[in-house]
Parts: structure tokens; C-alpha cells; sequence
């Protein structure tokens, strides 16, 4: 095995918190608090029709239903502030993808250890005309990293310009159309 | 791809498996039937055993027209189970009901393996298996072949100079320099063994397996123990019978375990065979011989449990691409056992040149030992709150449901003489036990996470207890995510996770730029590899 040792200097090395994001789309909001809310509205629907052990508790199924749906309101409206802000920025050796509202995440990932690219989407997202970018690496168990909210002609832009980055070939890119 | 060697076995035709692998095939087949349906194949037994109408004589008929099933089962696989080799690719096709072929480029094997259980001994059988970049799922066997066609195959599949090599010095790669003989790195002595058993993990792996004995033995000991005098020997008083009982519990627990260690690790050697491939062979019966390719390697732990620590003793473990984690996982990892502080500081730097792990380790920002104290207070504080809950709801138990409610009545009954104000005391005094406790706990994590980068690798160091200390080159990083709360933001710190081929590695509460700048340089270290090739399933 080789070794070796040279000399970077810290301040020249390219900086990832100094990247400008690329916001998701602004569809991605409103499917991603639908998405939350139907969730919730189907635990409060379970919370309502579920026979209660004890006949007091019967009465108050309604109630406890309808405590449910709140909060499912008020973490649907969390999730649509939350996926207002979020970014993404593709470099030329990785992908940035950053989420979070209290606790924010930002994950990159190398293209280096990219090892497969997939898009995905079901109905919900089809209807607002969104698609996941999902990046696998090798031996990994699942996706390394999931980048949600992306519109159809940007994810497929984003996934073939890192297919062939990961191919070694030159990245196809039609006229004007920036991934990033 | 190395030269063939003219005197090896020809593997370009198909080949099959021995004609004694059938009835191998039969063996290992049955039993690993049995022990993953043990619980349906215990519970048709005693099915059948209450069902009147079938006697000894149906039942011996069942078991042979089972037999006779499996002897079919095994023939055909046998004849459907073929491999050959194309160039550098090993072609296997194999399957009853479902024909599957899998290829396996030699640039992709990241680990063979050849295991020889006793009962394969006398056949000059094997069972070779081989792993390729995508992890264990991609494991693949060849159950029963001859020792010389599994070296063959070992010999063909290795690659050349590595990945790395290959793309950092092609010049050095391409010149294939005359291979160095073997060298023995490290022979595990029998006391380092011993120490290796007491030290490694099996202790519990064992207790927690013997656990589901402990209720049936508990019945048997309260139905045989009043009817039996006990032996002169036995001490008269309980508590000094229990401490007897414990010991003897531990000294037995230590015992299997040190015998597990003989039996996985007996005669260990690890061989450097030409600077590259790392083969070591152990197994007091199941001779077991791995071989891991520098190049392929992604981290190395150096792991110490809290006995361990004690005895100053630990193991390395090598994590390639696809490892999983648990210990039944490491138990299949390229392990190095029974070393002592030195031999794990030396080994260490074979698998990464240049790694003295003589950097002091830094620590993380004091705010993560306050932050560590609050959650281990919050725990202990809500243990001891249903400790108490239980203890008077056991004191109350046959008492009026109605005074359980109320909590004063509860203690008081605990203590028929006491006054409010030694209740009060009683209360400070176990507050600050255990507020002291959280301090103690919290102060002892926050030491033992450190890390430091050491030339081109980092050294992340975790646990109370037993400790992990992982070494990884910046280049094996698979992806970093730098996380902050809203608390971490207002104070100016930050989580980084560091994900590798072996799980996530976090560095809690960094300050916000120095964990920028680690990840900057990670993510730089990725890159200057990132010019080879990216790699690759099969």
C-alpha cells in the first residue's frame, strides 16, 4: 500500500459552508405537508373508531381525535416551513443537500463514492410534478442520501450529470440548463 | 490478475463439487434447518408425539421418506451446482427451483475466505467463500471443493496490485515487482488467548444467550432444594450462599468464553504475503483462513472492553465495504485478537502506513459534558421516579386503593417513625446522590471521546466502559453531515457525522468551524482519491 503525506493548506481548500443553495421547489412545501397530514389524519381516524377497553372512554374518543388532527396541523405547518428551506448545490466533486428547521442537517456526499442513481416518486408527489433523487454508494444497506423536492426535468438533469460523472464520461448538459 | 500457474488445476471448463459434498451438503443443510426452525420443528415433534395413532413404526417411516427427500434435494443440487472461471471472472450457476448465475469480476473480490470444519478434514474438502465490494449480502460459496481448487481459485482471483495502487502508481503497478516471501506478523500465544477470552465480548454474547435458562433454573432450584441437605462445604448464611453462587456463575461465564476464544482463534497467524494481501488462519476445529486486501480496507477499530481495558488488552477489527455492525457481524470481520497495547499500536500501522496513533487525542467542547450531565440526570431522575412508584405501590399492595394516591401516606408507611423533615433529608440526600452520579458519568464520557488527525488519518476514539477507537484514512470517508440545533447554533457549535463503510462515526459539538474545516478537509482527502476509479458492485 502507498503512503502518502503532502501538505494541504486548510484556508485554500474549497469551503462547503460558503456553497449558495439551490432552494428545492416550492411545490414541495404543500406536497410535504399533505403527505404529513394524511398521516395524521389517519391516526386520528384510528384514535376515533378504535373500540375503547373502557365505556367512559367512549365519549371522549371524539375529543382525543380531534387533539390528534391539531397536532397533525400544527407539525403539517412545521413541515411546510421546514421544506421552504431547503437547499441543495451540486460541485464538481460532490452533492449538498441541506434540511432541517430546529435542527438543520447538511450532508455531502462525494461524487467519488457514488455508486447509483435512482429517481422515485409516488402519486402525491406525481400530482405537484416532483421527483427524489436517490444516491447510493457501494456496499451501502440504503440510499446515503435522499434529495427530495426536485421537478422532474431537474432531477433527471441532476441524475444524468452525476451518472456520468460516475461513469468517467463528460457530463451531458443541454443549452442553458444548469443542474445546480 | 496474477500469471496461471501451469501446475494448478485447469477451471476454465465447469466444474463441479466433490461428490462428497452431497452428503456434507446433507449434513450442514440439516443442521442449519434445524437451528433457524427450531421452535416449528420442537413443536411438530411434541405435535406428533401427542397424536395416538402414529407409533414408532410411522414415525420411522416419516423420518425415512424425509431422508430419502433430502437425499433427492441434495443429489439435484449437486448436479445443477457448477463453476468455471472465464479469464478473470468466476462464473457460478447454481439453484433447485430457481436457476440463478452469478459472476464475480476479480477486481471486485474484497475477501475470500476458506473454512475446513473437522468433519471435511478427512475428504481434503473446503467450503471457499468470497465477498465482493457490494458487502456481505454479496457473499458467495463454494460448499465442498478440494484444497488445491480453492487455492487455484485464490490465486486467480487476486488482483494484481489493488485498487489504490494501481491508480496512484501506475508506473510501480505496471512494472509488477517480483512478490516478497510471506512474512508472520503476529502468532497469538496461548496466554494471550486466555486473556483475549476474559477480555472479548463473548462474555456477554454467552450470558445473554444462557438467559432463557435462568427461569427454568430458578423453578428447579425452589422444587429441589428443600428436599436435599446441602453439602458441609456450602456456607449456612444466604447472603454468603448467593456470593458463592455468583462467583460461581462468573467463573463458569469466563470459562465458556475463554473456550470460545480457543476454539475461533486457536493458532492464529497473520501473514503478510507480499505487502498487500493479509492472510491469517485460526480454529481449533474449524480451520478458518481469511485473506484481506490492503487496498480494499476502509477502517480499522482498535477495541478494548472495560475488562479489557483492565488487562490492557484488545482487538483489531479490518471493516471493508458492506460491513454491518453487531458483534455477530465483527465475529466475520478480519479480526486481530488478543493483542496487547503495543502489538495493536504496531499491527495498526501495518494496515496504515505511517499511523503511529502517537497524536494526542483532542477533545470536543466542554458545552457537550453539560449537555451529557442534563440527559443522564433527566434519565436517572425519571429511573429512580419509577423505582419509587413500584416501591410503594409493593409497600400499598393489599393497603386501601384509595390512600395509594397519596405519596406522603406511601413514604410514611416506609417509614412508620419518620417526620416529614427526614423524609425531606432522605429526599435532598438522594437528589444529590444521584446529580453527582450524572456529574461522574457525564465527566467520564466527555473524556473518553477525543480525536486527532494524524497525517492522512483521522483517530476518533468513543465509549465509557469499553472504548472503540477507529482509524480511517480522510479517503474512506462515504459522505459527512454537519448537524446544529437551535442550541448548538446560538453557542456556535456543531455535530459531524462522519459516515464510512462501517456505519456513522459522530463527533459531538465541534466548534462550528473547526467542524467545517474538518469536513472541508475530509471531503478534500475523498477527492484527491476521487481521481480513482469509483468503485463498483459486481
Amino acid at each position: 500500500m502507498s503512503f502518502h503525506n503532502e501538505a494541504l493548506d486548510p484556508a485554500a481548500l474549497p469551503r462547503w459552508e460558503r456553497v449558495a443553495l439551490t432552494p428545492v421547489s416550492r411545490r414541495l412545501a404543500p406536497c410535504h405537508a399533505l403527505s404529513v397530514m394524511g398521516r395524521w389524519i389517519l391516526v386520528a381516524g384510528l384514535v376515533w373508531l378504535f373500540p375503547a377497553p373502557a365505556e367512559e372512554l367512549v365519549r371522549w374518543q371524539p375529543a382525543a381525535a380531534g387533539g390528534v388532527l391539531l397536532l397533525g396541523l400544527f407539525l403539517a405547518s412545521l413541515g411546510w416551513v421546514e421544506a421552504r428551506r431547503r437547499g441543495y448545490a451540486l460541485r464538481e466533486h460532490d452533492l449538498i443537500y441541506r434540511r432541517g428547521l430546529l435542527v438543520q442537517r447538511s450532508r455531502v456526499l462525494p461524487v467519488a463514492r457514488l455508486q447509483h442513481v435512482e429517481t422515485l416518486s409516488n402519486p402525491l408527489e406525481r400530482g405537484f410534478g416532483l421527483v427524489r433523487l436517490v444516491c447510493f454508494t457501494a456496499g451501502g444497506r440504503g440510499a446515503d442520501l435522499v434529495l427530495e423536492g426536485l421537478p422532474a426535468e431537474r432531477a433527471e438533469a441532476v441524475k444524468q450529470h452525476l451518472l456520468a460523472r460516475v461513469s468517467g464520461t463528460p457530463a451531458p448538459r443541454e443549452d442553458g440548463d444548469d443542474p445546480a | 490478475m496474477t500469471q496461471p500457474d501451469p501446475d494448478a488445476p485447469a477451471l476454465e471448463g465447469w466444474q463441479r463439487l466433490s461428490p462428497w459434498a452431497m452428503g456434507l451438503l446433507l449434513i450442514s443443510g440439516g443442521a442449519s434447518l434445524l437451528r433457524q426452525h427450531l421452535p416449528l420443528v420442537a413443536g411438530a415433534g411434541a405435535g406428533l408425539a401427542m397424536v395416538e395413532r402414529i407409533g414408532l413404526r410411522e414415525m420411522a417411516l416419516g423420518g425415512a421418506l424425509l431422508l430419502g427427500a433430502a437425499l433427492l434435494l441434495s443429489l439435484a443440487y449437486y448436479r445443477r451446482f457448477r463453476f468455471r472461471l472465464d479469464g478473470d471472472l468466476l462464473i457460478i450457476c447454481r439453484g433447485l427451483l430457481e436457476r440463478r448465475e452469478f459472476k464475480v469480476a476479480a477486481e471486485h473480490v474484497q475477501q475470500v475466505e476458506i473454512h475446513q470444519p473437522f468433519y471435511m478434514r478427512p475428504f481434503g474438502l473446503v467450503k471457499w467463500q468470497v465477498e465482493t465490494r457490494a458487502g456481505e449480502a454479496s457473499r458467495i460459496a463454494l460448499p465442498g471443493i478440494r484444497r488445491d481448487v480453492a487455492e487455484a481459485l485464490d490465486r486467480r482471483l487476486r488482483p494484481a496490485g489493488g485498487v489504490a495502487k494501481a491508480a496512484s502508481e501506475p508506473d510501480e503497478a505496471a512494472a509488477e515487482p517480483a512478490r516478497p516471501a510471506p512474512r508472520l506478523r503476529y502468532r497469538i500465544t496461548p496466554g494471550a488467548l486466555v486473556l483475549h477470552g476474559l477480555a472479548s465480548r463473548s462474555v456477554y454474547v454467552i450470558a445473554a444467550m444462557l438467559s432463557p435458562l435462568v427461569r427454568p433454573l430458578e423453578r428447579w432450584l425452589h422444587e429441589t432444594l428443600p428436599q436435599t441437605t446441602p453439602p458441609a462445604w456450602l456456607p449456612t448464611s444466604a447472603p454468603a450462599a448467593v456470593a458463592l453462587g455468583m462467583a460461581a456463575l462468573l467463573l463458569g461465564l469466563a470459562l465458556l468464553s475463554v473456550l470460545a476464544a480457543w476454539w475461533r482463534f486457536h493458532g492464529y497467524r497473520l501473514h503478510d504475503d507480499d505487502g498487500e494481501r493479509q492472510r491469517q488462519v485460526s480454529g481449533l476445529f474449524n480451520r478458518r483462513e481469511q485473506v484481506l486486501m490492503l487496498s480494499r480496507l476502509q477502517v480499522v477499530e482498535w477495541v478494548q472492553t472495560g475488562l479489557g481495558r483492565l488487562l490492557r488488552r484488545g482487538y483489531l477489527v479490518c471493516h471493508q465495504f458492506g460491513a454491518a455492525g453487531g458483534a455477530e457481524a465483527e465475529a466475520r470481520r478480519f479480526v486481530v485478537p488478543g493483542l496487547g497495547l503495543a502489538d495493536g499500536r504496531r499491527l495498526a500501522g501495518v494496515f496504515w502506513p505511517g499511523l503511529a496513533m502517537a497524536t494526542p487525542l483532542a477533545r470536543v467542547e466542554p458545552l457537550y459534558r453539560r449537555v451529557l450531565f442534563l440527559r443522564m440526570l433527566l434519565a436517572l431522575l425519571a429511573a429512580a421516579l419509577v423505582g419509587a412508584w413500584l416501591l410503594v405501590g409493593a409497600v400499598l399492595n393489599g393497603e386501601s386503593a384509595g390512600d395509594a394516591a397519596s405519596g406522603g401516606l406511601a413514604l410514611r408507611s416506609l417509614a412508620p417513625g419518620a417526620g416529614p423533615g427526614v423524609l425531606s433529608a432522605v429526599f435532598l440526600v438522594g437528589l444529590g446522590g444521584l446529580t453527582a452520579l450524572a456529574a461522574l458519568l457525564a465527566q467520564l464520557r466527555w473524556c473518553a471521546l477525543g480525536w486527532a488527525r494524524e497525517g492522512e488519518y483521522l483517530i476518533v476514539r468513543q465509549g465509557l466502559l469499553g472504548q472503540r477507537t477507529r482509524l480511517f484514512p480522510t479517503g474512506s470517508l462515504v459522505a459527512v453531515e454537519v448537524q446544529q440545533s437551535w442550541l448548538q447554533r446560538r453557542r456556535g457549535v456543531a455535530t459531524l457525522h462522519l459516515h464510512l463503510a462501517n456505519g456513522p462515526v459522530t463527533l459531538p459539538y465541534l466548534r462550528a468551524e473547526r467542524a467545517d474545516a474538518l469536513a472541508n478537509r475530509l471531503l478534500a482527502g475523498v477527492e484527491a482519491e476521487g481521481s480513482a476509479p469509483a468503485p463498483s458492485l459486481r
